[in-house]
């Protein structure tokens, strides 16, 4: 797993799974586990702005760039390398 | 001292109000919780004053692109009676001269002074407004089930109740679906700023998220239930025939100051007065006492608590007001009445 990935999910379990990871794979869909919702998710692009130090457009704000890990890992590869 | 009347939990964080109880707390050798330490670390990097000022930059911009390009309304504000949401919309008219449309929800437990309210101020500042009141046999139903049970998430239920949570949702559902049918570009909301974010301040509205937002939130509803609440949903063919149009949200108080007491003292000046029947956390809802009680009795924690602990990190409240907001005792009268009529 690599670092983006790690620091995600670590930021994922500690706010919204409160330390219990189990079922957290790297294409669990946060929003149809009912692990983010709707407030969750600005909080989501809250961290990834501070923690990368990144911009997230409005219509970037999509599931297929914020809702798994792995689609987090690929959006922000994909920012990061712009 | 005021606070020693109130029921204050062994253990809580020195600075904000979190409890022991509230899921993933953790607190350091000095008693401070983990979500204090995480705002500390990171106001050394970020400055709020400025990204306020960029916020009200945003809203300048965006008003100046989208004022008068729409049919009939700049923007519809979803409107409680309420002091936050009765103060967006004296901003809004007063600073931007927006053509506004506010739309209520009255889920048969508006207080009758918060109706008032919803007259007075919408007459002085020469708004429309749309009342939309779902039949009790809808209502009834649903906030019955969730004063039972918990059927929403458990990062959901951190923020706020199961009741607020179903009702909230019917809110933001209508008030979406109005802006699409009428073409309405901008949709106003009146959260604290220890509701949400500053990132989710203005931000464009995508309908895919909020269509699984939204699928999952109505698929949280027992099947009954779910076909008597449908109508106030978006429905599925709207994320298409309207995927052009879907609008720009904006919660001005998360940039805008906030100061209860200065809002509280402008609106009086134009007639609005603070409700007696509802609770300290409230002011214009007669169920929200019991649905905080329920909260409590299940979780262990205020549902408010995460809302006003964010308020007082920011120092848009006092510690002191902090805790007599969420540590006092649920109105009792307020609870039986609210009981009382989900039994009718």
């Amino acid at each position: 797993m690599n670092e983006i990935k790690k620091t995600i999910r670590k930021f994922i379990i500690e706010n919204f799974l409160f330390g219990e990871e189990d079922n957290l794979k790297g294409d669990t869909s946060f929003l149809e586990e009912g692990i983010i919702d709707s407030t969750g998710v600005l909080e989501l692009i809250e961290f990834l702005e501070e923690q990368f130090d990144i911009t997230v457009k409005d219509d970037e704000i999509i599931p297929e760039n914020l809702d798994s890990l792995n689609n987090l890992e690929k959006f922000l590869t994909r920012v990061e390398a712009k | 001292m005021i606070t020693d009347q109130l029921n204050i939990p062994k253990q809580i964080c020195k600075r904000c109000i979190l409890p022991g109880t509230f899921p993933g707390i953790k607190f350091n050798e000095n008693g401070l919780c983990n979500h204090c330490q995480k705002q500390i670390d990171s106001s050394q990097t970020s400055n709020t004053s400025t990204k306020k000022r960029n916020f009200r930059y945003r809203l300048d911009a965006l008003v100046h692109d989208l004022k008068g390009t729409a049919p009939v309304y700049d923007i519809i504000v979803a409107y409680s009676g309420g002091k936050d949401s009765s103060y967006i919309l004296k901003l809004l008219k007063e600073q931007y001269n927006l053509r506004i449309l506010a739309m209520t929800l009255d889920n048969h437990f508006v207080s009758p002074a918060a109706i008032e309210n919803i007259k007075v101020i919408t007459d002085k500042l020469a708004i429309d407004t749309l009342i939309i009141r779902p039949p009790w046999a809808a209502i009834k139903p649903m906030f019955n089930l969730t004063a039972q049970k918990d059927i929403f998430s458990k990062t959901t239920l951190m923020r706020a109740s199961s009741i607020c949570t179903a009702c909230i949702g019917i809110v933001k559902s209508i008030v979406l679906k109005t802006a699409l049918e009428m073409s309405i570009p901008l949709v106003g909301y009146g959260w604290s700023p220890g509701q949400a974010p500053i990132q989710s301040a203005i931000l464009k509205t995508n309908p895919q998220l909020i269509q699984t937002n939204q699928k999952v939130l109505i698929n949280s509803f027992p099947l009954e239930l779910k076909e008597k609440l449908n109508q106030y949903f978006i429905p599925d063919s709207y994320f298409k025939t309207f995927k052009e149009k879907f609008p720009h949200n904006i919660h001005p108080l998360a940039f805008f100051d906030y100061d209860e007491d200065h809002i509280k003292k402008e609106l009086k000046k134009m007639g609005w007065k603070s409700p007696e029947d509802t609770d300290s956390n409230s002011s214009n809802c007669r169920i929200n006492a019991y649905a905080n009680q329920c909260h409590i009795l299940r979780h262990g924690f205020h549902p408010y608590v995460w809302e006003i602990a964010n308020m007082v990190r920011q120092n848009i409240m006092t510690r002191e007001q902090g805790l007599i907001k969420i540590y006092s005792d649920q109105n009792k009268e307020m609870v039986s009445y609210a009981k009382e009529k989900l039994q009718q």
